[in-house]
């Protein structure tokens, strides 16, 4: 009969797949006296079929977590975009107006920093202000000098 | 009105694989040998439908969670067959403080057509060689050749004249002499 590449792909899934259906319709008694003819000590070969879904648990926790931290990157930059300026001269300017009026959680994150705007380079400064308007979507407008 | 068919939840489906016997572990790690397509090995396709059962797949309640995982593994491996671009996608495991532990490697599109090649013309030298286990026009061979025809069994039945007992005890002999053939899976070169 004439074989083409193709249908020798479709004939070892065909193949497979009648495997799988002897396979599914033994009991587990047959099929554990297939696993020892192969194997020979069954618990050695045990430990090996449960650590490998161990470590697809963890595969699977770890993706998960990727995803996590890339949503909440994504919804970061999403954020961050409108509220912190390009402009260093107007960060900076936001900036002192938050020390200047502070809320509490401000306050606990201005005073882990212990620096002075003044003493920052502008990388610090912007990310300062990130950090800052994270903990309040709301900054103080300029002719808000109160303190709370 | 139709109904929504309920479905496990990922510490259903954890907890389940978690309790399997090791009957339940033998056949998933058969199944895997006989899916798994070069260059892909067998306990990567079992892990990665590991990973897709608590992730990304549905399984109903009312499935088994056996027949969920074979399902994955089956639908995997025919993707790989069909569309090399979509290949096996695997997390690197690594530390626990790196940040980006655990980032997705996403699959390579640029197989080439001589990979694909490649790949194909091994298909057929493991289909010849299993159908060489057997000898030719004898009745297992038949059977052989029936099965990758995708003929019924009561097709095959009729054809070789065998009755249900005889019958299976047939596919069981032609399935073993190919388990003993290809200790490892079809990807490996016959013992």
């Amino acid at each position: 009969m004439t074989e083409n590449k193709k249908s020798a792909r479709e004939a070892l899934d065909r193949l497979a797949d009648a495997f799988v259906e002897d396979l599914l319709r033994m009991s587990d008694e047959e099929i554990l006296a297939e696993f020892r003819e192969d194997h020979g000590d069954p618990d050695q070969h045990e430990k090996e079929l449960r650590d490998l879904f161990e470590e697809s648990v963890m595969i699977a926790n770890k993706q998960r977590l990727a995803e996590a931290k890339a949503g909440v990157a994504a919804s970061h930059r999403i954020r961050r975009t409108p509220s912190t300026p390009d402009d260093i001269t107007e960060v900076r300017k936001r900036l002192r107006l938050i020390v200047a009026a502070p809320n509490e959680a401000q306050q606990l994150t201005l005073a882990a920093r212990n620096q002075k705007e003044s003493d920052m380079s502008d990388g610090d400064a912007r990310t300062l202000l990130e950090d800052l308007e994270e903990l309040d979507e709301t900054t103080p407008d300029d002719t808000n000098n109160e303190k709370p | 009105m139709e109904q929504v068919a309920a479905i496990r939840t990922r510490e259903e489906i954890e907890e389940a694989i978690r309790d399997f016997s090791l009957a339940k572990l033998a056949l998933l790690e058969k199944a895997a040998k006989y899916f798994a397509r070069y260059p892909f090995e067998p306990n990567d396709l079992l892990q990665t439908a590991y990973v897709l059962a608590l992730t990304t797949r549905k399984c109903p309640v009312d499935v088994d969670v056996v027949t969920f995982l074979i399902g994955i593994m089956r639908s995997v491996a025919h993707d790989e067959g069909v569309k090399p671009k979509h290949r096996l996608v695997t997390v690197s495991i690594g530390s626990a403080d790196d940040p980006e532990d655990g980032t997705i490697d996403p699959p390579d599109p640029s197989t080439s057509v001589e990979d694909n090649l490649i790949v194909e013309e091994r298909l057929a030298t493991i289909r010849t060689s299993i159908l060489s286990l057997f000898d030719e026009g004898s009745p297992v061979w038949y059977l052989a050749e029936g099965i990758m025809q995708e003929l019924t069994a009561d097709e095959l039945r009729d054809m070789l004249a065998l009755d249900k007992t005889a019958y299976d005890s047939m596919r069981k002999l032609f399935r073993r002499r190919v388990d003993k053939a290809y200790p490892g899976g079809w990807n490996h070169d016959r013992e």
